[in-house]
């Protein structure tokens, strides 16, 4: 019982921050329709802003996020101002083809400037974890549990209450009606694409502490974010966020009941049923 | 014409130079040529994005070697079956994946090459594991009565040669077949294809059946020439996007595309690597968003738009 | 210290710093990762290859001549592995080769060295494969996989009461790991030893708590570790502690066990892990001691298996140069160096060296391995984040400290 509980809490914590990576790239796809291969590198470039944060300016990487975040924006709004939107017009295949582009481009200058040493990131306050109950839980992961749920919440209010934010959910249910109704769709992609790639990034940061970085650890994650997105319904913010935290507990109750090995042959296989049998994500929120 | 005179100057080639680097350059561009033209089928002339080209490659490779060093069946009978081996599998693949279209079509390709490196890594009683399989001496063949000289580049180069003659050969075929005309039909809209008769999934299928065939019989050639296959050598997905690259490079349902990519791949991406000390990777990204952005047709797609006196471009001609 | 890969153009980096590279100079040549993840292995071999060669050409070279080193990037990759070694044997005309690096690209390249008749010393890759095809232009100095937890096997015989009660073996999922991990099995299966947990990852996991809870559950008495990379073995040791597995030796196998990181990382953590390394040095020696000293002062980091690996296979090949008979012809000089390997019979920093035809331990026949492989494997324990080597007492810088205090066993 102390394993399965233990496990459970592992998949959830990890869970959540997967969840963070995956809601930036739903709400691209939502608007945009894009499958942005090079989200990986975004969260990336988050993980590195948080390590040289601490390590030239000495400031807490958890503190770096409320830095790195609205940086982030600003070069999510970039890269769609000066790359993407000549690009989008050339239909699905093509932005696919150039973000896989983007994503090797991004990944192999970042080897080239950071060197593929790994590179940890250590905490003075999160060296023991927690017990409570006897589960252990890093102090890292619980933190970056907790801000993520913040943000979330945040993004959530954010996309309810504000104009902008229902002018993204109005573009992301239906694009022609959102242009009918005097919303300005290309403003709506480009603050998005900020906004993913900022998500993207914080999600960089709050991961940072707990694992490690290496400038093609972006390769591991962007697999595993569109096995979140797909299973919690592409375009859908509690889709994501569900599926993070389902991803999450499946890897880590498979390590133990399973078999290592084959725990992330358990993600593809469930992506791959998922994409085929339900297109709509397990819950059916997504968009097809 | 033209066809002639690349035909005899390939054949020529190793007679005139004597350099083995030099041949062995030449051989990977053939070698790039026939995976080039295997994604170019699918995904040039068909339209399906497929990233997970290297399972097809890898099966090919594993196919031939372990037919091999297991079963003693020479190369030159294993790289065939190799590619017979891995068009079959495409069935499976192609009925899964199929159900799909566009950009969930490659995510779910992406997901079964990533299944298949998983599954030879772990099914040690097939693949041996990440230890992987080597050879070390190939079986004596004589041809003409003369004994040949593994050794030397020569026989490597023939076959090579003549496995890119015959993807070249089989990608014009399949231009002018009443499929390709098919896949053309396809690529502009499925939807409306379906609605004027023609049985789309059976058309992809073959398709992915060549498109397999062509990357298992590259994947065989690579088991024979360099000897030693492991699950990282032959199914990593830098591999399935170095065959995206080289079709798309060199001009995406075109017939010469994918050679001009191989050459341009070989040759632009050895002299960046000796002279910029920049990973070969930043070179194909980069080069990626500039096709894709300023030349969709590719290099050879521009060429025949470009010079007078070739027949207009339709879209997707040689 | 700038730790950049250089941005310069020119890749074919030529050292010969004592004397102008001529016809004259005698060519190493070196296929080895220079740019892509794996960069960061090559940067040390170039290091420690510079630094040798200076060394041999400040002392007048070999018979006279000086040494040149011809590196070259094959980016972790076999098929560029192999092109390369083509390209340094016919191209650049090198009389023999040595590097690799990672055991895949290391295949390929004694492959292409055998059948293009240059002789290949192998200085790091532990894939025992590539010296029990019979290959006979290919030489071995460093210990194999299979070859790599001898020092332990002694340990957990010779020590008093060391023999585990139960193993839990955890290990990555490449040629590395379950060639090490599989030996390691064989033997304590050999000693009756059970093992309750024998789980393959796959390389760079993220998230070790899971494999690391199921292992707890087992409750092992020891639990090896087995990881080629460095992130991986922090992890590893860090979850198993997080987790609270409870054992008499944390055991680790791989050159991620003993950087400094291990111990700066992990802290307390890291106290009184067991490291097995192909060679944690034995400040003891005063040649192994001047070595530290000498490469800290020029680059300002200490070195490790890579870097020593590297520097004495420059030695092993300047030695069997000074042997050979060499005429000017290419093929023939060859083959000459190659029967003077055969015959070497010497010492370097990294141990003796003398190369032979013998069985290991996974039952294969060797070709051309080091004898002395066997003694080069050797247990070291950290110790208030300093790694001191434990075992063989040979060797030893202080007492071992067995069982682990932290345990209630």
């Amino acid at each position: 019982m102390e394993t399965f509980a233990q496990s459970l809490v592992s998949g959830l914590l990890m869970g959540s921050l997967y969840a963070m990576i995956g809601i930036g790239l739903t709400i691209i796809f939502g608007v945009m329709r894009i499958i942005n291969l090079a989200h990986g590198e975004m969260v990336m470039l988050g993980m590195f802003a948080a390590f040289f944060s601490q390590k030239l300016l000495g400031i807490d990487p958890f503190l770096s996020v409320l830095l790195l975040t609205p940086a982030m924006f600003v070069l999510g709004v970039a890269i769609y101002w000066l790359l993407l939107r000549k690009i989008i017009p050339g239909g699905e295949l093509n932005t696919l083809l150039y973000t896989a582009g983007m994503s090797l481009l991004v990944a192999n200058v970042a080897l080239l400037a950071w060197s593929g040493d790994y590179r940890t990131i250590s905490l003075s306050y999160g060296l023991a974890p927690m017990r409570p109950l006897g589960i252990a839980i890093p102090a890292a992961l619980a933190i970056a549990f907790a801000m993520a749920a913040a943000i979330t919440v945040a993004l959530w209010l954010f996309l309810s209450s504000t104009d902008t934010g229902r002018a993204i959910r109005a573009t992301s249910q239906n694009r022609e009606a959102a242009i009918l109704m005097g919303i300005d769709v290309e403003r709506v992609a480009l603050f998005t694409f900020g906004l993913g790639t900022a998500l993207a990034g914080a999600a960089g940061a709050l991961l940072a502490p707990s694992l490690y970085l290496y400038p093609t650890v972006g390769e591991l994650l962007v697999v595993k974010s569109f096995v979140i997105v797909v299973l919690g319904g592409l375009g859908s913010v509690p889709g994501a966020i569900a599926g993070g935290l389902l991803l999450g507990v499946v890897e880590s109750l498979g390590a133990v009941y399973v078999s290592a090995t084959y725990k992330d042959g358990l993600g593809y296989v469930l992506f791959l049923l998922v994409l085929l049998y339900r297109p709509t994500g397990l819950f059916g929120v997504g968009k097809s | 014409m033209g066809w002639v005179g690349g035909a005899v100057a390939v054949a020529v080639l190793p007679i005139l130079v004597r350099n083995t680097f030099f041949l062995h350059v030449a051989i990977l561009v053939f070698m790039w040529t026939v995976l080039g033209a295997a994604w170019n089928v699918l995904g040039g002339f068909a339209g399906q994005v497929s990233f997970g080209h290297a399972a097809l490659f890898g099966i090919g490779a594993y196919t031939t070697i372990i037919l091999f060093l297991k079963g003693g069946l020479a190369p030159w009978w294993g790289i065939p079956l190799g590619g017979l081996v891995a068009a079959l599998a495409s069935v499976p693949i192609g009925l899964i994946c199929f159900r799909l279209r566009g950009p969930y079509f490659s995510l779910a390709t992406l997901a079964v090459a990533e299944l298949a490196k998983l599954a030879a890594l772990n099914w040690e009683w097939v693949t041996n594991g990440p230890i992987g399989f080597l050879i070390t001496t190939l079986p004596s063949l004589t041809v003409l009565g003369r004994r040949v000289d593994w050794e030397a580049k020569t026989p490597f180069y023939v076959i090579a040669a003549l496995l890119m003659a015959f993807a070249i050969l089989s990608t014009a075929w399949l231009r002018q077949s009443r499929l390709g005309a098919y896949l053309v039909a396809i690529r502009e809209d499925e939807d409306a294809a379906e609605a004027i008769g023609i049985d789309t999934v059976r058309a992809k299928v073959v398709t992915l059946g060549l498109s397999a065939f062509l990357a298992g019989l590259g994947g065989g050639f690579y088991a024979f020439y360099f000897r030693y296959v492991d699950p990282d050598a032959v199914l990593n997905i830098g591999l399935s996007m170095e065959m995206v690259f080289i079709a798309m490079v060199g001009g995406l349902g075109t017939v010469v595309g994918p050679l001009i990519g191989a050459i341009f791949l070989t040759t632009v991406g050895e002299a960046v690597r000796e002279h910029f000390q920049v990973g070969h990777l930043i070179f194909y990204g980069l080069f990626m968003m500039i096709v894709i952005r300023f030349l969709p047709e590719g290099i050879w797609g521009k060429v025949r738009s470009v010079l007078p006196g070739m027949r207009a471009v339709r879209h997707g001609a040689p | 210290m700038r730790k950049l890969a250089s941005p310069k153009w020119a890749l074919l980096l030529t050292v010969g710093l004592a004397a102008p590279a001529s016809a004259q100079s005698l060519k190493i040549g070196a296929p080895q990762p220079m740019t892509g993840p794996d960069a960061p292995f090559g940067d040390k071999f170039k290091k420690a290859y510079s630094m040798a060669i200076e060394e041999i050409n400040a002392a007048g070279g070999v018979n006279g001549r000086p040494l040149e080193i011809v590196i070259e990037d094959h980016q972790a990759k076999n098929a560029l592995a192999a092109t390369i070694a083509e390209k340094l044997i016919t191209q650049g005309k090198v009389l023999v080769l040595t590097g690799g690096r990672a055991s895949g690209q290391a295949m390929e390249i004694a492959s292409v060295a055998q059948r293009l008749k240059t002789p290949y010393l192998v200085d790091h890759p532990s894939a025992d494969m590539i010296t029990t095809k019979g290959f006979e232009w290919v030489f071995r100095n460093n210990p194999t996989g299979s070859i790599y937890p001898s020092a332990f096997d002694s340990f957990v015989v010779e020590y008093p009461n060391a023999m585990p009660r139960s193993a839990a073996v955890v290990y990555d999922n490449t040629l590395f790991g379950k060639t090490i991990a599989t030996a390691v099995m064989k033997f304590l299966k050999s000693k009756n030893v059970p093992i309750v947990a024998d789980e393959a990852y796959p390389v760079n996991t993220l998230d070790f708590k899971p494999i690391m809870t199921k292992v707890k559950g087992t409750s092992p008495d020891f639990l090896l570790m087995v990881a080629v990379a460095t992130t991986d073995a922090i992890l590893l040791t860090r979850h198993a502690k997080e987790i609270g597995i409870d054992a008499r030796a944390f055991v680790g196998f791989g050159g991620g066990f003993g950087v400094a990181d291990f111990a700066s990382q992990l802290g307390p953590l890291a106290q009184n892990v067991f490291s097995s390394a192909s060679w944690s040095g034995n400040p003891n020696d005063p040649k192994t001691k001047a070595l530290y000293e000498k490469f800290h002062a020029k680059y300002g980091i200490w070195p490790h298996e890579h870097e020593v690996e590297g520097y004495a296979a420059i030695f092993i090949i300047a030695d069997a140069m000074k042997r050979a008979k060499l005429t000017g012809n290419l093929d023939a000089d060859r083959d000459e160096i190659r029967r003077a390997l055969a015959a070497t019979d010497m010492t370097t920093v990294f141990g003796k060296v003398k190369f032979g035809n013998w069985t290991g331990p996974t039952g294969d026949p060797f070709t051309n391995q080091n004898i002395y492989s066997p003694e080069q494997s050797v247990l070291a324990q950290w110790r208030d984040g300093q790694l001191l080597n434990v075992w063989p007492k040979a060797f030893a810088e202080t007492a071992l400290v067995f069982p682990d205090p932290g345990t209630k066993r």
